[in-house]
This record gives C-alpha cells, sequence and structure tokens, in this order.
C-alpha cells in the first residue's frame, strides 16, 4: 500500500490547495491543560487546515487524547486560545470557557475509542437522535442521513441491532456513521482501534481511508503507525506534552529529525509493523 | 380459646364479600397513583440532586439548584428516617388542621412522599451507573445537558432501575395497610372491621393475608413481563442483504 490521499505543503508545513494557503478550520495557540499539578499540556500550537489528515502519534501519556478532547472543550484548557474558523471558543484571556459549545461541537465531531453509542437506541435511532434533536431536521432528511452514512461505512443492514448486539469493529463503524450525520467539518478521532480485537481494526481503518480520500478533514490520535503513514497528509509526534516534530508522513517516518522521534519510530520499525504493511 | 375454623374463612369471604373487593380496589388504586406519583417525584428529585453546578452558570441559576438540591436532602432525610405509620398520621391530621381531604387523599399523599425519598436515592444511584462514556458520546454530538437527560441517561437510569421499581409496587401494595389509621377502607381496614364483628382473628385476617398474596404474586409476574419487553428483543433482523465485503460482515449477534 502506498501514499493514498497526496497533498502539498509549504517550507512551513501549511496546506496548500490550489496553489494557495487555505485558511485554517481549526487553530490551537499556546493550549496548557494541567490536571491537578500534572502539566499534560505544554504550550502548544497547531492549525488544521481543511481536506488535511493530520495523525497524532506518541507514547501513551504524551497528552494526544488530552489534545483532541481540549479541541472540542470536552476538556476545559488551562490556558490559551482555540479558534473555529475566525470564531473563538475558548480564551483564557477573556475568562474561559464562556462560549455555548454545542453548536461548536456539531461542526467538530467526534469518534472515541469507546464507541460511546447510546445503548438504549437502535443503530438506526443512534444515529438519529443528532440530527432530530440537534439540528432539528425533519424525520426524512434524518433518515436520509443515516442511511447515506451507515451505508457508507457497511452497516446499513444493521439498522435495527442495538449496540451491544454488534462486535466491536461493528459499533465503531456505527459510531463513525453517527458522527458523519452531522456532516462536521472535522472529524476527531481518539484512538479508534485502540479497543479493538486486531481482526476488526482493519474494517475501520479501511472506512477512515475512505474518508480521507474524499477529502474530509480529519485528526486522527492513532497507534497505527503504517496508517498515519499511508494515510495523513501530515503527522505529528507528540512527545511529553509538545509537539515534538510535525512533518509529511513522508519525511517523519523516513528521517525523523528529533531523536525522541526515532526513539519512537525505532520501536514500530524493529517490530516490523510498518515494513509489513508497506 | 377460640377454635380455629375453616368454614369461618369461607362465610367472611362470603359475608364480606363487597367490602373486601371494595377495600382491594382501594389498596390497588392507593398503590398504583400513589406509586407512579411517586415514582415520577423521585426521578425529579434524582435528576435535581444530580444535575452538575458549572462554575459558568449564572449567580441565580447557582443559587437555585443549590437551595433546590437542600430541600431535595431534607425532605429525603425526614421520610426515610420516620416510619410511614407515622408519617401517615402527622400528615393526614396535620392537613385537616386547615384543609378537608379524605383519608384516601391522604393516604395516596403519604405513598407518594414516602416512595418519592425512597426512589430519589435509587434514581440518582441509577444515574451515577449510567456509563460516563454515553454522556460523552451525547456532549459530542452537541447535546446540552437536559437533552442528553430525557435522551440517553434516563432510559438507562430507568432500566437499571427497573427491578426497584417492581419492589418498590410490591411493598406499597403491603404498605397500604398502614393507611388503617387514617381510617382508609383498604384492606386491612376490611380485616379489622370483620374481626371486631365476628371475633374471628385468625379467619379475618388469613382472608385478607390470602387477597394480599394473590395481587402481590399477579403483580411481581406483571412487572416480570413489563422488564422482558422493555429489555426488547434479543434477536435482530438484518433489513437486507449484507454487502459483499467479504469479512467485514458478520451476521452472527
Amino acid at each position: 500500500m502506498g501514499k493514498i490521499v497526496s497533498a502539498t505543503y509549504d517550507e512551513n508545513m501549511n496546506y496548500i490547495k490550489d496553489g494557495r494557503i487555505v485558511p485554517p478550520v481549526i487553530t490551537v495557540k499556546h493550549l496548557v491543560k494541567n490536571f491537578g499539578s500534572h502539566e499534560v499540556l505544554r504550550d502548544l500550537s497547531f492549525m488544521v487546515r481543511p481536506g488535511e489528515v493530520v495523525c497524532v502519534i506518541g507514547s501513551s501519556g504524551s497528552g494526544k487524547s488530552t489534545l483532541l478532547r481540549c479541541i472540542n472543550l470536552l476538556e476545559t484548557p488551562t490556558k490559551g486560545l482555540i479558534k473555529y474558523k475566525d470564531e473563538t471558543k475558548f480564551s483564557d484571556e477573556a475568562g474561559g470557557s464562556s462560549w455555548p459549545v454545542n453548536k461548536y461541537r456539531t461542526k467538530v465531531g467526534m469518534v472515541f475509542q469507546s464507541f460511546n453509542l447510546f445503548n438504549n437506541m437502535t443503530v438506526l435511532q443512534n444515529c438519529m437522535v443528532g440530527t432530530r434533536k440537534v439540528l432539528k431536521k425533519d424525520k426524512k432528511t434524518s433518515y436520509d442521513l443515516a442511511m447515506k452514512y451507515l451505508t457508507k461505512v457497511g452497516m446499513a443492514p444493521y439498522i435495527n441491532a442495538k449496540p451491544a448486539q454488534l462486535s466491536g469493529g461493528q459499533k465503531q463503524r456505527v459510531a463513525i456513521a453517527r458522527a458523519l450525520t452531522m456532516e462536521p467539518e472535522v472529524l476527531l478521532f481518539d484512538e479508534p482501534t485502540s479497543a479493538l480485537d486486531p481482526e476488526m481494526v482493519g474494517e475501520v481503518l479501511h472506512v477512515m481511508e475512505e474518508l480521507a480520500q474524499e477529502g474530509l478533514t480529519m485528526v486522527i490520535v492513532t497507534h497505527e503507525m503504517a496508517f498515519a503513514r499511508d494515510v495523513s497528509t501530515r503527522t505529528i509526534f507528540m512527545d511529553g506534552g509538545l509537539i515534538a516534530e510535525d512533518d509529511i508522513p513522508e519525511r517523519l517516518f523516513t528521517q525523523p529529525k528529533n531523536p525522541r522521534t526515532r526513539e519512537f519510530l525505532s520501536r514500530f520499525l524493529n517490530s516490523g509493523q510498518i515494513q509489513a504493511a508497506g | 380459646m377460640q377454635q380455629v375454623s375453616l368454614t369461618w374463612v369461607g362465610r367472611i369471604f362470603s359475608d364480606y364479600a363487597g367490602q373486601i373487593l371494595q377495600g382491594t380496589w382501594v389498596t390497588l388504586y392507593a398503590t398504583l397513583i400513589g406509586t407512579i406519583l411517586g415514582i415520577l417525584l423521585g426521578f425529579l428529585i434524582g435528576i435535581i440532586k444530580s444535575t452538575p453546578i458549572s462554575k459558568d452558570d449564572n449567580i441565580l441559576k447557582k443559587a437555585g439548584l443549590r437551595i433546590a438540591k437542600a430541600v431535595c436532602s431534607i425532605y429525603v432525610e425526614v421520610f426515610r428516617d420516620t416510619p410511614m405509620m407515622v408519617q401517615a398520621m402527622v400528615i393526614y391530621w396535620g392537613i385537616r388542621g386547615f384543609a378537608n381531604i379524605s383519608s384516601i387523599e391522604g393516604g395516596i399523599l403519604v405513598i407518594v412522599l414516602n416512595t418519592g425519598a425512597y426512589m430519589a436515592e435509587t434514581v440518582r444511584g441509577g444515574i451515577q451507573s449510567v456509563d460516563p462514556g454515553q454522556r460523552e458520546g451525547a456532549a459530542a454530538l452537541g447535546m446540552g445537558h437536559l437533552m442528553t437527560m430525557f435522551n440517553v441517561v434516563l432510559p438507562q437510569t430507568f432500566m437499571n432501575i427497573l427491578p426497584e421499581v417492581g419492589n418498590m409496587f410490591l411493598t406499597n401494595l403491603k404498605m397500604t395497610s398502614v393507611l388503617n389509621v387514617i381510617n382508609t377502607a383498604e384492606l386491612y381496614f376490611v380485616a379489622k372491621t370483620a374481626s371486631s364483628t365476628t371475633y374471628r382473628y385468625f379467619e379475618s385476617y388469613l382472608v385478607i393475608a390470602i387477597v394480599y398474596f394473590v395481587l402481590c404474586f399477579v403483580f411481581a409476574r406483571l412487572i416480570d413481563l413489563l422488564e422482558k419487553k422493555l429489555q426488547g428483543k434479543a434477536d435482530y433482523e438484518l433489513t437486507a442483504e449484507p454487502a459483499e465485503t467479504g469479512e467485514e460482515e458478520r451476521t452472527d449477534g
């Protein structure tokens, strides 16, 4: 498998589309997050531009998931600035999280490691509740959207099943469909395959790969190195709550500049995960 | 010494048939109305007690929530820490001091308030036992606190506490007997009347014991049925042929 999404970047890692820099959809500036006295994110800045597929890699405890959860404000940052397009969604200077977050979250979807499908609803109800109740779309439109995305992830035949009756891979595909029904501008994935049996990882990664090809903007926290290398347009390596390296995967995976990146990747190179999938 | 007589059991059944039926009806009526309203009250209090106070809320909302929570806590403590029979006397005669209520109305009110206090704690526990991931999933779709509660958390809470709801119905069915202290003409009251006329204590109370048992037994089976119905089908049907994508599709479940 080779690169599946081609992308152009300038020398400052700005995503170039049709010959110009695209304005960012998410801007994170000087983000700090403390849990008590424990500093998880330390002064972290980056942007996500429409069309980018950003994979965030790094060892456990490096702050990857916290970063993702701060972006859609499931965690309230301690300091810093988060912008969606031109709208400020969090700024410590203005006194913290006083912006209404619910509308923002419809624009920035999230797929969780533990799926978080609603246990009291069927697959179809899971995929209609957001559009019906939050976006206030009518029943027909909601149903059509649900079926469109359930078909895309190959789960349309299962609309009457309850989450408890599905396998992990099936649950995650429904969770992706549910997030897509909101037609978000950006979709965040928090280790979407980490809770799955190895044999089910492929079906979920396959769906995400298709979404990448269709140009969906995604930020993916993952431990699947081959996936990050082949699908991302840009890979961020996080270490100790900081962005240690931010580069196109072609360079980051073959000639990492940071010694920490090299050390981290060497374990995967040695384990053969990258070659085996390449 | 009085001989135990099964003929007397039959006689009380036939002589007091009308009153027994009437008493059964009052018992059922008070139990159903009292428990259903009590459960609703319990949900209301459980919801109030588990509403988070966010630092972003305005001062009015914060103060209102704190006061509501305090009132709920006091109510729950008072009703859990006093006997229902005493509550019945205090509430009924207390209200009679300034308003005219019938003993059945007073009886239902006591059941509602007593059930509400117990259910409040059950509901709160039930809300806490719902996986926090469910709330995160809802938050990520842009759902607010109340929308999440009504669409996601409370339906699951209800399923979690359904066995306890069943218990509450059975307990109340039997606890209505204490309402005889305020002269509610329920089953126990009927036995009291019958025994004071016939002096057949064992037989009178055996009659209502049988009625209570039958009522509770039927009720318990109905609750079992409800539980099964609410749990839904153990199986599901595929709506069309699964797409031909090989290993992706599993049909077990």
